[in-house]
């Protein structure tokens, strides 16, 4: 009996022990991270830049947020730290180029973003870039209701024109951009000039009639993103439609009840009440009959 | 001697139909139903001290029991103008015995009608505003209106026939006690009977008869009409103000069957309210069954009919889903089964006409929590991102102690107008009966 409670207490102390033990145990394989970033200029102002994050879950793309990226101009340097950023739910984060950079941004025609992401448990460090030329976009207009669009890049310390790139000529919706026409976008010749005519004259505009026209070049390789805006005087003058909000109305407030109802309703209120109050008149009518009887 | 024993009649009249004290059973009730209303009372300061958040109304179900409960109020006090107005204008003599049993239910109704009406609101110190800022466009401001209105309509038409009672009921002074004496001395000590007295109140009490009637249409219209003009799945018909109007008739005429037969036994006045009043109200809660029967069906059939996509879950709920027992519970004991038991004459007994009276109630109370709660369960955009329990409504303990709370109030108010009052008008029985011995 004894030899039998040795064996079992054995057993249970060298269970206990290897319980601890995780040796054998597989350590979880880290997801990996699909990074891509995106350079904006937008009216020519301070341009900035965009990190985009997807990894695959199940065989598919999701967006993942709150992984910390640090963003460089040229080179991993503590000089050149363009900024922190964290990405957010929908797997994006922003950055603005920052004017302690100014130095090093005229410095060259060219540039190189870099996004470096250090690693956590879940996924593993990861690192992308994006080299971009320094180039500007142009928009005017010229008669007979035509957009033109001008696409220049910094060569040395002169905007030169570009040839065979694609600009996308819209007018600026609150749901989006309306292209100006049915032509989807326009390659600009060897003045760097792309053009398009304005086909849609009914579009509504705001008090004076303005719209917004806007070129863009969309995820050039060479470029990156480029836009802007110009304000015309093309489109038909919004009329506010005669609205109901100061008329009577059922749906108004108090003091704007419609008249036929106030006449109604108080007419049926002061008659009932009249009738109320004369049976209560009635009462003392009869109180004063039972006094004189 | 003829007119000797028409006044031992008359004596004896009296003596039967003054009003008497609580005998130790009636004592019970008025204890059970006083903690009914303190367990009340205590819910709803927990609703004032935490909020609206201790009931289960929610973002959907904003309307719950409370809403519910004050259409059975307001649909019960139009007994009143049934009872009173509409069968005295049509010269329905036998009801005479009814009337103030009906109009004593009308005004306990209507009282917390009112009241059911303010504890549904999130902050009633608030409640003020709705004069000062109620626009008249609103259903709202129509409903607050015509409640006060009938209310006081109400009033009039218990005080005014009970003028001459009162001077009965001051010859009794060791009978009533001296404080009940000097509180009937107030109400009615100029009350003589002379001939100009009793015309000024026959013109009176036939005026109130006439106003009290669309007063009453009005009240439960303008009711149905705070659900008919929000468009919902099963509000959003033409149908609601007969139907509520139908409905309201119905129930009220099952709780005046209710109380005859309790005040009968109670008080032993089967002299008064005889067998031929039990068969007369059960033709007449019968014909009103038949006409709320007709209503349900306009109201139900033409939408499964054409079982539109927007209130097919609406209907689907009702009929054969969750709330599909509350739903054929209510049909059959509020209107099928009484139908069939009163059909036969043996039904019109005053038991079976007690019973019938309390499914017919119980059955509007349900009724009127079916109008609204499945609807505001299935709005027309359908609910996204919402908890689970936004998905189902069942009243907290606050909101039933508060319901129940408010029922036992109005039973209260009914059982103190008639320890106070006597139930059948003692002059007006004696006036019949004086007709009658001529």
């Amino acid at each position: 009996m004894k030899l039998l409670n040795k064996i079992l207490f054995g057993s249970l102390s060298i269970i206990f022990l290897l319980s601890g033990y995780d040796g054998f145990a597989q350590t979880a394989d880290k997801g990996s991270l699909s990074v891509a970033v995106s350079y904006f200029n937008v009216n020519n102002q301070v341009p900035y830049v965009l990190v985009k994050v997807k990894t695959k879950v199940k065989g598919k793309f999701q967006s993942v947020g709150g992984i910390p990226f640090k963003l460089f101009l040229n080179k991993d340097s503590a000089g050149t730290f363009i900024g922190k950023v964290v990405i957010n739910e929908q797997g994006e984060a922003m950055a603005l180029i920052p004017l302690s950079l100014k130095k090093e941004w005229n410095l060259t025609v060219k540039h190189t973003f870099i996004a470096a992401f250090a690693g956590n448990t879940k996924y593993d460090s990861t690192s992308t870039n994006l080299t971009v030329s320094k180039a500007k976009i142009l928009i005017d207009t010229a008669s007979g209701r035509s957009v033109v669009a001008t696409v220049m890049e910094l060569k040395d310390t002169t905007w030169t024109p570009v040839k065979g790139v694609d600009v996308v000529l819209a007018v600026r919706r609150s749901g989006g951009d309306l292209n100006i026409n049915e032509t989807a976008t326009f390659a600009t010749d060897s003045t760097g000039k792309a053009s398009g005519d304005f086909k849609r004259d009914s579009i509504p505009g705001d008090l004076s009639g303005n719209i917004i026209l806007v070129a863009k070049v969309l995820d050039n390789d060479s470029y990156g993103n480029l836009s802007i805006e110009k304000k015309v005087p093309w489109g038909s003058k919004f009329v506010s439609r005669a609205n109901d909000f100061n008329a009577r109305t059922l749906f108004a407030t108090r003091a704007k009840a419609p008249v036929w109802l106030m006449v109604v309703a108080t007419g049926i209120i002061i008659a009932v009440w009249a009738v109320l109050v004369l049976l209560v008149q009635n009462i003392l009518k009869i109180k004063k009959l039972g006094n004189e009887a | 001697m003829e007119n000797s024993k028409s006044i031992a009649g008359e004596e004896q009249i009296i003596q039967d139909l003054l009003p008497r004290k609580l005998k130790s059973s009636g004592k019970v009730l008025v204890y059970i139903l006083s903690a009914f209303c303190l367990v009340g009372i205590y819910a709803y300061y927990r609703q004032l001290r935490y909020g609206l958040v201790v009931t289960h109304m929610r973002d959907y179900v904003s309307w719950g029991i409370y809403i519910s409960n004050f259409v059975f109020f307001v649909a019960i006090s139009l007994v009143g103008s049934l009872i009173t107005a509409i069968f005295r204008l049509a010269g329905v003599k036998w009801g005479s015995p009814l009337t103030r049993i009906a109009e004593m239910i009308a005004v306990a109704a209507i009282i917390f009608a009112s009241i059911i009406i303010i504890v549904d609101m999130g902050s009633p110190e608030r409640f003020y505003n709705l004069f000062l800022y109620g626009r008249i466009q609103s259903p709202i401001i129509w409903d607050v209106i015509v409640i006060t209105t009938y209310f006081f309509i109400s009033i009039l038409l218990l005080y005014y026939p009970m003028l001459p009672d009162l001077q009965i009921l001051l010859r009794f002074k060791e009978k009533s006690g001296p404080r009940l004496h000097k509180f009937y001395g107030f109400l009615g000590s100029f009350w003589k009977g002379t001939h100009k007295q009793y015309l000024l109140s026959r013109t009176a009490i036939n005026t109130l008869c006439i106003a009290i009637i669309p007063v009453a249409f009005t009240i439960h219209t303008v009711t149905s009409w705070l659900f008919a003009t929000t468009y919902r799945p099963g509000w959003d018909s033409t149908n609601f103000g007969a139907y509520f109007i139908a409905g309201a008739f119905l129930v009220g005429a099952g709780a005046v069957v209710v109380a005859m037969y309790i005040f009968r036994k109670w008080y032993g006045l089967e002299k008064y309210i005889t067998l031929e009043h039990f068969d007369k109200m059960g033709r007449v809660l019968v014909l009103l069954c038949l006409l709320y029967l007709y209503f349900n069906v306009n109201e139900f059939l033409t939408p499964f009919f054409k079982m539109k996509e927007s209130e097919a879950g609406y209907l689907n709920d009702m009929f054969s889903g969750s709330f599909a027992p509350v739903f054929w519970f209510a049909i059959f004991t509020g209107i099928i089964l009484p139908i069939i038991i009163l059909l036969f004459k043996k039904g019109r007994k005053p038991l079976p006409m007690f019973i019938v009276g309390i499914m017919v109630v119980v059955g509007a109370w349900f009724k009127r929590y079916l109008i609204v709660t499945p609807t505001l369960l299935h709005p027309f955009m359908p609910m996204h991102d919402v908890p689970e329990m936004y998905h189902h409504y069942f009243p907290s303990w606050e909101e039933w102690a508060i319901t129940l709370g408010s029922l036992a109030g109005a039973i209260l108010i009914i059982v103190a107008l008639c320890r106070v009052f006597p139930i059948i008008p003692i002059q007006e029985t004696i006036n019949e009966h004086h007709e009658t011995a001529k």
